[in-house]
């Protein structure tokens, strides 16, 4: 049970790092920043879904994968380059334990950060609405700690996995550069493939799960399907790499449900979005553990 | 039983050998001194024994338990202090004891172990990252104690002490002996382990050169002690009938009188007295250490054979001031 000291000090000294509290900060900025920018649309019935759409690209491709990523990723290369680990040895803490300690106190940041993230967005909304949807509002939180826990898991699944902070690093930002710039165009390069042409607006429901095994686009389709609307990626890939024209597009064409004919595959449906984040929250870090455990660790 | 008993303990990356087959009993309750130069291959035996890397050939037995199946009942029982670390910056000492004490399970006071390693209760209060790495240092071997272990690895623990510091160190040391701890105690100085430890194993390029007490390895190595004595007049007694007496040179009025028996010494002077001679001033020069690192640490390629020892005690006579002098005899 030695790993609980792990986490209870390692949590501590987060708690007492500036960083923790300037991403806190950050998020509840760019939450109000996003509620009043919904607010002055005017004419328009807007809520919280408008908060949601406004977050998830910004917010959730970029600020909540960097953060998680920059919580996660020195938390074991960090303690091996340092030399502490080999306190934390002396100390009678193995390596099972420090690695589940570390991410247990990882995870439970990135779910703290990601909870108060939502939370103002709620607030926020019912403040300057006067309505906060609790489907909406429970869906959107569920989905954005699953993200903000998948990529903790990635950074620490890197993290344990090199031996320096430079490769952790690296690593850490290969995995983003992966989902974000080569993700889609490889699984649209397995479209064309297999049919010889771009995924269209109607895309089989395999295209749409490959798409959805990264952590990003769960969360995207994941996304679309609570609010029913179409959420445009940051990078626009829909754009690049699929054949579908703005007309299509229109009344939440992108929405996955509607991209598919007949019902929905359970594949495809929200729990399961929430279900591959927790994926790769789990498997890099057993990984990660593997190797951790088999390493020679000067 | 043997606290640490290794086997053919070798450790290699690629082609580069860091240990080469190292067979080593350190006894229970015994001060080990493990002495070699930097890069000999220390800390990765301590590493290999704590499980920290793995061995490529071999294997150690830590405690009774073997270094890699049984490296979590190792841990249990074992303190560490190690070489080259980072203690966490923005925690006070106060709350590294309290870690320590909470992961090892044990019940010292903290405020009775800062007092053990000098630190001042106020020091404890700060964050860690404003200390010196004196500090650090004593905090560190604060926390190493904090499990009340069977055996205590200090791997290089004098760095960035003081005398004083280093001092309490070697106080901690006898105390954990005196109280039926193993220490096993790794340094590049020699006269810090010959300060504590009951025998030595010296480790020169990964290869374990050999082991003994610090009185047998001088007597190995072939290096004496010697009493300089400033007389005025010249002695008529002869000074090498006396027993333990194993050479004398004048010259200039001094007289330099090596022995193997320390109890030779009062003997000369006595006798000098006798003579008539007066006696201004006299000291004594241990064989230095330093010397008889390297009589042991250049043997070890065998193109300089027996020369070492020879060069070895000439280089003490010719830097008397590097010599560990003590003024008058024991």
């Amino acid at each position: 049970m030695s790993w609980r000291a792990v986490a209870r000090k390692d949590f501590e000294d987060v708690v007492r790092s500036r960083m923790v509290w300037s991403i806190l900060g950050v998020f509840v900025l760019l939450m109000a920043i996003v509620v009043l920018g919904a607010s002055s649309n005017s004419g328009q019935d807007v809520g919280l879904a408008n908060v949601v759409n406004f977050f998830s690209t910004l917010g959730g491709e970029l600020l909540v994968p960097l953060t998680a990523l920059i919580v996660g990723y020195m938390a074991i290369a960090g303690e091996r380059e340092s030399g502490s680990l080999r306190i934390l040895f002396g100390l009678s803490h193995g390596r099972r334990d420090v690695l589940v300690g570390k991410a247990t106190s990882r995870v439970t940041t990135m779910v703290v950060v990601a909870t108060v993230a939502c939370v103002s967005a709620a607030v926020l909304s019912l403040v300057v609405f006067g309505s906060m949807p609790a489907d909406i509002f429970v869906g959107f939180l569920v989905l954005t700690v699953a993200l903000a826990t998948a990529f903790t898991g990635i950074a620490l699944g890197v993290s344990a996995a090199t031996g320096s902070r430079r490769g952790a690093m690296g690593g850490a930002v290969g995995s983003y550069v992966f989902f974000t710039i080569l993700w889609n165009p490889i699984v649209a390069g397995v479209h064309y493939a297999v049919e010889g042409e771009l995924a269209g607006i109607d895309a089989p429901s395999w295209y749409l799960f490959l798409q959805r095994l990264s952590p990003l686009e769960a969360y995207r389709q994941g996304l679309m399907e609570l609010l029913g609307e179409n959420i445009f990626g940051l990078f626009g890939w829909e754009f690049i790499v699929e054949d579908v024209d703005q007309q299509a597009m229109a009344d939440g064409g992108l929405v996955v449900s509607n991209r598919v004919g007949g019902d929905l595959p359970f594949y495809l449906t929200d729990w399961f979005a929430v279900l591959i984040l927790l994926v790769w929250l789990v498997v890099p870090v057993a990984l990660g553990l593997r190797y951790f455990e088999a390493a020679d660790l000067n | 039983m043997a606290a640490i008993e290794t086997n053919g303990l070798t450790k290699r990356y690629g082609d580069v050998v860091a240990l080469q087959d190292l067979d080593l009993t350190v006894e229970a309750g015994e001060v080990f001194g493990f002495l070699g130069p930097n890069g000999a291959g220390k800390t990765t035996t301590i590493d290999l024994l704590l499980d920290f890397i793995r061995p490529t050939e071999g294997s150690a037995t830590v405690l009774g338990h073997d270094s890699t199946d049984g490296a979590d009942e190792i841990r249990d029982r074992v303190g560490v202090l190690p070489d080259g670390f980072d203690l966490w910056d923005r925690s006070s000492g106060y709350k590294h004891l309290e870690f320590a004490l909470e992961s090892t399970g044990g019940s010292a006071d903290p405020d009775a172990l800062l007092d053990r390693v000098g630190l001042d209760q106020a020091d404890a209060e700060r964050r860690v990252g404003e200390y010196s790495k004196g500090m650090l240092q004593r905090l560190a071997m604060a926390m190493a104690l904090a499990g009340d272990p069977d055996l205590l690895v200090l791997d290089e623990p004098s760095s960035g002490l003081d005398p004083h510091g280093i001092r309490t160190m070697q106080d901690i040391v006898r105390e954990e002996a005196d109280g039926g701890t193993t220490v096993f105690f790794s340094s590049h100085i020699l006269g810090q382990v010959a300060a504590v430890c009951d025998r030595v194993g010296i480790l020169d390029d990964g290869e374990l050169v050999t082991v003994d007490t610090i009185a047998g390895l001088r007597e190995a190595a072939g290096v004496g002690s010697r009493l300089v004595v400033r007389v005025d007049g010249q002695p008529s007694a002869d000074l090498t009938a006396i027993d333990g007496v194993t050479e004398v040179t004048a010259e200039d009025g001094t007289l330099t009188v090596a022995y193997s028996d320390a109890a030779a010494k009062g003997t000369v002077v006595h006798r000098l007295v006798e003579d008539g001679v007066s006696v201004l001033d006299f000291h004594t020069e241990e064989a230095t250490l330093e010397d008889l690192f390297a009589a042991f640490t250049e043997t070890s390629t065998p193109a300089n054979g027996d020369g070492a020892t020879e060069t070895a005690a000439g280089e003490a006579a010719d830097h008397p001031d590097t010599a560990a002098a003590t003024e008058g005899s024991r």
